[in-house]
């Protein structure tokens, strides 16, 4: 099913560390979402306005409050638990179900919401890993796991999954706008149309918008961002590029057009920075001159 | 994504069990991304995927008071719930009448609940060419006058 080289890179030993950090930069992640999102605002939508996706097509209209307001509340506290690494391999798997209709809810007012897709996409590989094997209270008791296969295929399968997201983003606009998308005036037209949806004109977007050439580099560095993003599978140190980049390019959505993507940037930075690689070099372990545990495809 | 050369065979190999997970799963993500294919949570990941025109067609509702006067219907002020307005107006023309009547009712609903009169609502068709500028803003669309409801309650 996986071709043999991918396999290989996949299916290679991993740190536990690194699958920790993601664990808990995820579940950290998904529960600040759940404690802030639009819930229980939207458990009250007329059922006019309903325009259900996916499984809410099930319903006639949103879950109502008190089913809103438990799920949200067993969601949350899973989430929590999870992060800090308690019966990891139930309350993960709990915390994703119970988010999954949540989060549903946000895209069922006629637009997919990509902003915590990517945030769910990328926990589905660790709901049946051992991610609680090292930084958790469930690993207190435990002898400190090594490195092991367990360990290596979730985080890389997640890493996959960001890269995929920035790539079929790029793709579509490929398949979907063509050469146009950055040699039409398309970004000034959309930055033009943003900034006069919002209160005041928006400085951002009109300082690039009133600017051609200027828009047309913003168009072909987001184009080049998105269908380059998977390089940094095969070449780990591009991440310093293609990281910091797509950080600023959410911030840059965010400035000018109000749109909020910040789950998203954060999603790609816990999955693609080596934390515990960073945290050796920032705060030495006292296990003398050996660097921490990179995986090997890593150390290139 | 090499291996390196030489590394020794994994004692501890992956099961069989992750190996068809993480098959499934990614050729399901690949296939949706490739596809544009929507089948939630997984995604065609089309994030402002078409190109713009300067001309752009959209939808304006407004309540209207006694008086006669027009309000644009303040969307972005309203509960998370109504946040939909763009998809809505959309569809609006191909929607039952009862449903036509229903949606009104809920944004007059939600316009007085703010202390807003509303004896009508009015849906126009709009064309705004973007590239014609007023100052900071863009010059007012071209509008049609396509729907007009009149909700129960209050005026």
């Amino acid at each position: 099913m996986i071709p043999r080289r991918l396999e290989g890179w996949l299916f290679a030993p991993g740190d536990p560390r690194r699958l920790a950090a993601v664990r808990i930069g995820l579940g950290g992640l998904l529960a600040a979402r759940l404690a802030s999102g639009p819930y229980p605002e939207l458990a009250t939508q007329p059922p006019a306005l309903f325009r259900p996706i996916s499984f809410l097509r099930l319903l006639d209209r949103m879950p109502s409050p008190e089913a809103v307001a438990a799920l949200q509340a067993l969601a949350l506290a899973a989430a929590v638990l999870a992060t800090v690494g308690l019966l990891t391999r139930v309350t993960l798997p709990v915390a994703w179900l119970a988010a999954l209709p949540l989060v549903a809810m946000t895209s069922s007012l006629g637009k997919v919401v990509h902003n915590d897709v990517l945030l769910l996409l990328c926990l589905v590989p660790l709901l049946p890993s051992r991610a609680g094997a090292a930084w958790s209270l469930d690993a207190r008791q435990r002898p400190l796991a090594g490195r092991g296969s367990a360990f290596g295929w979730p985080v890389r399968t997640a890493m996959v999954v960001v890269a995929g997201a920035y790539f079929f983003s790029g793709l579509a606009k490929l398949l979907h706008a063509g050469p146009a998308w950055v040699t039409g005036g398309n970004l000034r037209w959309v930055l033009y149309a943003a900034s006069d949806t919002q209160a005041r004109p928006n400085p951002f977007a009109l300082f690039v918008a009133d600017r051609p050439l200027l828009a047309h580099l913003v168009a072909a560095a987001t184009l080049a961002v998105e269908l380059g993003f998977p390089l940094v599978l095969w070449r780990p140190r591009l991440a310093w590029l293609f990281v910091p980049a797509v950080v600023a390019m959410h911030a840059g959505i965010g400035l000018t057009m109000r749109l909020n993507y910040w789950a998203m940037a954060a999603t790609v930075l816990v999955v693609l920075v080596d934390w515990p690689a960073l945290a050796d070099r920032l705060v030495p372990t006292g296990r003398g001159e050996v660097p921490g545990p990179v995986p090997a495809e890593e150390r290139r | 994504m090499r291996e390196e050369p030489g590394a020794p065979a994994d004692p501890d190999p992956a099961p069989r069990w992750a190996r068809w997970f993480v098959g499934v799963y990614l050729a399901l993500f690949v296939v949706c991304g490739v596809a544009g294919f929507e089948a939630w949570p997984l995604t065609g990941w089309r994030l402002f995927a078409d190109a713009r025109q300067a001309r752009q067609a959209g939808f304006q509702a407004v309540t209207v008071d006694r008086d006669g006067r027009e309000t644009p219907v303040p969307f972005r002020d309203l509960p998370a719930g109504y946040h939909g307005d763009v998809q809505v107006l959309k569809g609006f023309a191909g929607l039952p009448a009862a449903r036509q009547a229903a949606v009104c009712q809920a944004w007059a609903g939600a316009v007085r609940d703010r202390g807003g009169e509303v004896a009508e609502v009015r849906i126009y068709q709009t064309v705004t060419d973007v590239s014609r500028r007023v100052g900071d803003r863009g010059a007012p669309p071209a509008r049609t006058l396509r729907f007009t409801c009149r909700p129960e309650g209050p005026g």
